[in-house]
């Protein structure tokens, strides 16, 4: 069970201390309802399955020819004066990046939320190279202040409460306890002011990119996002090839599904379109502005039968309504993106002899297919591979053997009753070689459904 | 739809985001507006490169014209949209991006006549020559980063008024 890196993936493990966390537990149980909520407010009295439809289909047309809209787009955010750069893996990117923060003289840099960059261990890199970085985005800020990864690919800090971030801020930032997210909100404003102000370099993510007009789209709420792409004089977006819109056309439908399905928002307070490399207007405006695409993979997916993963335009809604992810919260995935989307997403990057574990996080209950905004069909990969997990020789090898054993059982009535018979007396044995597995399920009854008959 | 009926969904939508939609009856009228929502600021600035900027008095002794040192902006915007309650800036003839970002209020200035009725209608007048930064602003900035809780005014703006003339 190793991941790349050296790190194992324990699901099971992670899953069972996760649930021993009863401040995570009240957590994740806030979160993810006060999200399904908003989120159905948002969608009643809109004509949501139609738009669902048309995204789906339009989601299915560009990762059918992605390579050519990354063609399109580079060509055309060239001729606005962007550098666009292409890597093919997350080393390329981690060099590529590097390279124009030392080409420029950058020392100190600012960004804004971005998934992609988790995703290439971006920060780490940065670091351990004498790069000074700061999130500014009030989750991101929380976490690289505590040193954890985010849990949520929306809100990063959702694992933890008000108070354990009041302690966090008063231990690490030597300001006054307070567990009132206002003041503590104010507290960070404050701080991360000057590093807008006096940075050298940003680094931001894109939700989407358009092909026919060279453009990247940014959707926030804080306005981080627009300080880092308007005021350090080097910008660098960081994003991955999936996220392709052909015209700038099909943006409306994709502003009407994204942010009601990830926070329940009409539109998110600020949704920046930037279009090429701008003329400053004052000493503090954006002079440069560098594009790194990272396939990581993704064009092998694209061609492969899990193709269908990649519509996905990463709002969220399917880990606000799993049960699993309810439970648990993000970390005990130990990968870049939890929930459905993020177990199958993980097993397609990282290989499934990698991340096959997570294929556990599910109980194919199918709530993430129907949250979709874009219809990805989630419990359908999520099925396949787990068939193709059982096909490898992946899952564990006691399960294997029982489910081979029950379904020669099943198809014989006298060896089921046999079986049946037997079980009682089994049981205790069965806990022993497989106790995890045992102990959920239920014990055998001593009169069977069948004898009550008989 | 008529203009009348497109002003009022403007509004109503642009209430729902916690921005603070006012209507401006006759141009004379706006700065006793501007002179009532801004009685409480030190340090307002406005670019005055629009006619409709240019009309805008602010006092001497508060006008700044350092975007920096102001806690709040006067400013035209291109457009507004109905649908979503949003405004719309740009950096179109080299306009600053961060008038609408770096203070704490902002006071939009919207010409009635440049409301659009959805998202689509507004991108079809656009084209596909967009400015360098074309930025969607539906209320004020905020966050719910910690517990969820929606908290108003992180890095941009806490206040947004829109003075539809």
């Amino acid at each position: 069970m190793k991941k790349p890196g050296g790190q194992s993936i324990n699901f099971r493990d992670n899953a069972r201390q996760a649930l021993q966390n009863p401040t995570l537990r009240r957590a994740m149980r806030h979160a993810t309802e006060t999200f399904r909520n908003k989120r159905n407010d948002a969608i009643d009295g809109i004509p949501f399955e139609e738009w669902r439809e048309q995204a789906s289909e339009l989601r299915k047309s560009i990762i059918g020819n992605i390579n050519g809209y990354v063609d399109e787009f580079a060509v055309n955010a060239t001729k606005r004066g962007a550098i666009v750069h292409r890597a093919k893996t997350a080393a390329d990117a981690r060099d590529l990046i590097t390279a124009i923060l030392k080409d420029n003289g950058a020392k100190s840099i600012v960004k804004s939320k971005s998934m992609v960059t988790e995703e290439i261990h971006l920060n780490k890199c940065l670091a351990d190279l004498g790069f000074r970085v700061i999130e500014t985005d009030l989750g991101e800020y929380i976490i690289q202040i505590a040193g954890e990864t985010p849990s949520h690919i929306i809100v990063p800090a959702i694992h933890r409460s008000k108070e354990q971030i009041g302690q966090l801020f008063c231990e690490k930032l030597g300001c006054d306890f307070s567990d009132d997210p206002a003041v503590l909100t104010d507290t960070a404003r404050k701080l991360l002011r000057q590093e807008f102000l006096s940075a050298d370099a940003a680094i931001s993510g894109a939700n989407c990119y358009i092909a026919n007009t060279g453009s990247i789209v940014l959707f926030t709420n804080e306005g981080n996002g627009r300080m880092v792409t308007t005021l350090p004089p080097l910008h660098i977006v960081v994003t991955s090839i999936e996220k392709a819109l052909p015209s700038i056309d099909d943006l409306p439908l994709l502003m009407r599904l994204l942010p009601r399905s990830a926070t329940g928002q009409v539109l998110t307070s600020y949704l920046s379109i930037i279009s090429g490399q701008r003329m400053a207007y004052s000493t503090m405006d954006t002079k440069r502005l560098h594009i790194v695409l990272l396939d990581n993979g993704r064009s092998e997916i694209a061609r492969g039968p899990y193709w269908e993963m990649l519509k996905c335009i990463k709002c969220g809604a399917c880990m606000n309504v799993c049960p699993v992810y309810g439970m648990i919260g993000g970390h005990a995935y130990a990968s870049t993106y939890p929930g459905p989307m993020g177990v199958i997403l993980s097993t397609l990057l990282n290989g499934l002899e990698n991340a096959h574990p997570l294929l556990d996080a599910t109980t194919l209950c199918g709530a993430c297919a129907e949250a979709c905004p874009v219809k990805v069909p989630l419990l359908k990969l999520l099925y396949e591979l787990r068939e193709m997990r059982v096909a490898k020789g992946y899952n564990n090898t006691l399960e294997g053997v029982s489910m081979r054993g029950f379904g020669i059982a099943a198809k014989n009535a006298h060896i089921f009753r046999t079986g049946q018979a037997s079980a009682g007396a089994l049981w205790p044995l069965a806990g022993i070689l497989s106790p995890v597995t045992v102990n959920r399920l239920p014990k055998p009854v001593k009169r069977t459904f069948r004898r009550r008959f008989s | 739809m008529r203009n009348e009926e497109l002003i009022r969904i403007f509004m109503e939508n642009a209430s729902k985001v916690a921005a603070k939609p006012i209507r401006v009856e006759g141009s004379n009228k706006l700065n006793d507006i501007l002179d009532e929502i801004l009685a409480n600021e030190t340090s307002v600035y406005c670019p005055a490169k629009t006619e409709l900027e240019k009309s805008v008095i602010i006092d001497v002794e508060r006008r700044v014209e350092a975007l920096e040192n102001a806690t709040s902006s006067v400013e035209e915007v291109v457009a507004g949209i109905a649908e979503t309650g949003s405004i719309v800036v740009s950096s179109a003839n080299g306009r600053a991006l961060q008038t609408s970002l770096l203070p704490t209020y902002h006071v939009a200035l919207l010409s009635a006549d440049n409301i659009f009725a959805s998202l689509d209608e507004f991108f079809k007048i656009m084209g596909n020559d967009l400015p360098t930064n074309v930025t969607f602003i539906t209320g004020p900035s905020r966050t719910a980063d910690i517990e969820l809780t929606l908290t108003i005014g992180v890095h941009g703006p806490e206040k947004v008024s829109i003075l539809v003339i």
